[in-house]
């Protein structure tokens, strides 16, 4: 939507420059795209540790996906735990779960009507707003900017993406730590009617002038973003821009390189025709990971830079929701090339 | 730098309109009662400000928070003659719990629920169409966050007008954990008073409409000129003197005001003595005494309404300047040490001459959130 009133601000680019992983079975991003490697992360092991003492499942989650991916970044210093060596007072958290304290909420509902209060922990205080993730994150590595977190159902991980977008091209932060996260659990379980991915994934976005300034390595580019009533509403939207965008700015799409979506083939929406997208190959990383929820949107952007870094030259577009769900939100990224 | 604020809708235990609320305010009318449907035997805190809307008394009901919301956005979307097609408009919901108390009913008692009902995206397109909604979980400073980023749009050329709302109701596990954790049993929510025991839990929604410019002609309740946000960094539940007097300066500055411009402080107040200790100090070395802004804190008489809270003491700001009235702290009889300079309101509403007014929110997970408001004349 262009506004008649304000000129766009001059433009400013967020860029991806960093990811990190804490998803079952996985180690890098590349094996969202079908790469095999033995091991992987082990929430049974990978769980453990000083720094996650008395923290809820989702915040362990996050914790060991956000140092890789401020590593990642070059924005951890050399023994990794310590340093954040960004600006803490510039950089955003934002954070997307739809049902990252469910288990903890239902529990202590249960433990109040066996033991009354009296039975509850005292630790479990945080656990009792969502936005504990992301305040354990800011903790952890001293992220004083602006914390977002979005429950924003199934699009909720590239709203996320949008609004860190947003903080970064308003300047209320030159970087953003864009975490998601849905962790399993009984409740979570029964709600869904299947087990949640129990993992986490996080994004370093940042403006491309603070990347440049820096000598960071751009790995993708969030050229468009929208949140629609439906698959070509937000297509189209997204094409429009997003936060930012100036009117002089070349559209992304239609024809994109790789379609990252959350659903199988030929079930991407009503049929449309022409179809809104033009994709060479389409990828649905639930077929492989299930349930993702407020995690998906980051997987797929994941999987769009782990593709950029064999075809710096491609662009990709995700999308999640459909015809039953509220809304539909699509990100449009390209690679490096690109952009350049 | 500026948005006007054309309409204003919200519901508390002490009202059922944004106007309705501010005369129980000015008036030291508190809505404080019983817990309405929690079993007392298994709470140490026996009292809360609820909203009393249940179908039959003492049976909980799910979907209450989106209940509200969608009256105070019917609300505001009347005050501010604004269609109720929102398919263009983005709306920006802050809050504590979202349907936490729905999700509470499901798994003790076998309510209905579905995962979509979790956000309020699915309420907002079918009431609105309205499909550029987004839910913010950002605790007590949610409406404020949620402001912010709704200036943030309207400057980045996303939209010329943005729907800004929260709701909560009161959960189980929320109240009882914080029951479980704070060392007295409140009898009432008594913020800056050397009585106060800590912080007791309210319910109600606040929406706003914010546009660039107001049509000509058309009534402006508020001119909002900043709004600040950021994170402590240091602690999940306990505030941080050093990140709130920043987001304040950063506040002020996006404003281009000085404290000494700031009539009126809507405080966040919650009531705990680690929040009123804190805020009082950072606010004395801010308002030196004497003089300084006039000061309350509404939570004394509606609550903690939680993510809503913030901006429900906006609403609250904006009908102030409007009437050059203040609401007085209900119970303030002996100021903590800290909050001894400054000009709380006390025993009754004050009257005066106000042009600016600073708000603020904090919330768990460290976050803060400030705004300033103008008098529209």
């Amino acid at each position: 939507m262009s506004s008649a009133h304000s000129p766009a601000p001059a433009r400013r680019e967020a860029v991806v420059t960093g990811v990190g992983l804490a998803v079952p079975g996985l180690t890098l991003p590349d094996e969202l795209l079908g790469t095999v490697r033995e091991g992987g992360f082990d929430p049974r092991t990978g769980l453990l540790g000083r720094d996650l003492r008395h923290k809820d499942r989702a915040s362990r989650l996050a914790l060991r996906t956000a140092a890789p991916a401020l590593r990642d970044a070059g924005l951890l210093g050399e023994d990794g735990s310590a340093g954040y060596t960004g600006n803490g007072d510039a950089t955003a958290v934002v954070v997307s779960s739809n049902f990252g304290i469910l288990d903890s909420v239902c529990s202590f509902a249960d433990i109040i009507a066996r033991d009354t209060v009296l039975g509850l922990a005292p630790m479990g205080l945080p656990q009792t707003s969502s936005n504990v993730i992301a305040g354990s994150v800011a903790m952890a590595h001293g992220l004083r900017g602006p914390s977002v977190t979005l429950c924003n159902g199934p699009t909720s991980g590239l709203d996320a993406l949008y609004w860190a977008r947003a903080l970064l091209v308003a300047g209320r932060a030159e970087t953003a730590l864009v975490v998601g996260v849905e962790p399993d659990g009984e409740a979570v379980a029964k709600l869904l009617g299947a087990a949640a991915v129990d993992g986490a994934v996080a994004l370093v976005v940042e403006t491309a002038e603070h990347a440049a300034a820096r000598g960071a390595r751009v790995r993708a580019t969030l050229s468009g973003c929208a949140r629609g009533a439906d698959l070509t509403a937000a297509v189209t939207a997204a094409r429009a821009g997003g936060p930012g965008r100036t009117d002089g700015a070349e559209a992304p799409g239609p024809a994109v390189d790789l379609w990252l979506t959350d659903r199988p083939a030929g079930e991407e929406s009503a049929p449309e025709d022409p179809p809104p997208v033009r994709a060479a190959a389409v990828l649905d990383p639930t077929a492989s990971l299930g349930l993702c929820s407020g995690a998906l949107g980051l997987l797929q952007a994941a999987a769009a830079v782990a593709h950029f870094d064999t075809h710096a030259a491609h662009t990709a577009l995700a999308t999640c929701g459909g015809p039953e769900d509220d809304a539909v939100a699509a990100v449009f990224l390209s690679g490096p090339a690109r952009t350049a | 730098m500026s948005w006007d604020i054309t309409g204003m809708g919200a519901l508390a235990c002490v009202g059922g309109t944004p106007a309705g609320i501010f005369d129980s305010l000015c008036a030291g009318r508190g809505g404080l009662g019983p817990l309405q449907v929690f079993d007392h035997e298994k709470y140490r805190a026996r009292q809360a400000y609820e909203i009393h809307d249940r179908a039959r008394p003492g049976v909980d009901e799910p979907g209450r928070a989106t209940r509200w919301l969608l009256a105070a956005i019917d609300q505001a979307l009347a005050d501010a003659g604004h269609s109720e097609d929102l398919a263009e408009v983005p709306v920006l919901v802050g809050t504590t719990l979202q349907e936490q108390r729905s999700a509470e009913l499901w798994w003790r008692e076998g309510a209905p629920l579905e995962p979509d009902a979790l956000h309020f995206g699915t309420a907002l397109r079918e009431r609105y169409g309205a499909t550029r909604t987004y839910t913010f979980a950002n605790a007590c400073a949610a409406t404020l966050y949620a402001l912010a980023m709704g200036t943030d749009l309207i400057e980045l050329g996303e939209a010329d007008t943005v729907v800004v709302a929260g709701t909560d109701a009161i959960g189980e596990s929320a109240f009882g954990t914080l029951d479980r954790v704070q060392n007295d049993v409140p009898e009432a929510l008594r913020p800056f008073d050397r009585s106060h025991r800590g912080m007791l839990m309210g319910e109600g929604a606040v929406a706003v409409v914010l546009t660039r410019e107001a049509a000509p002609g058309r009534r402006v309740h508020g001119r909002l000129r900043a709004v600040g946000m950021n994170c402590d960094a240091q602690h999940s539940t306990a505030p941080d003197p050093e990140g709130i007097a920043r987001v304040l300066r950063e506040t002020h500055r996006r404003a281009e005001i000085d404290p000494a411009d700031i009539d009126l402080v809507l405080l966040h107040g919650s009531g705990t003595p680690k929040n009123d200790s804190t805020e009082a100090a950072v606010l004395s070395r801010m308002f030196p005494a004497p003089g300084g802004p006039l000061m309350t804190a509404i939570k004394s008489m509606t609550g903690h309404t939680l993510g809503g809270s913030g901006l429900l003491s906006l609403a609250m700001g904006a009908l102030a300047l409007q009437r050059g009235q203040v609401p007085p702290v209900l119970g303030l009889t002996d100021p903590i040490e800290e909050a001894a300079g400054l000009r709380l309101v006390r025993e009754e509403a004050a009257t005066a001459e106000l042009g600016l007014a600073q708000i603020d929110a904090f919330g768990f997970g460290g976050i803060n959130a400030a705004a300033i408001l103008e008098a529209a004349r």
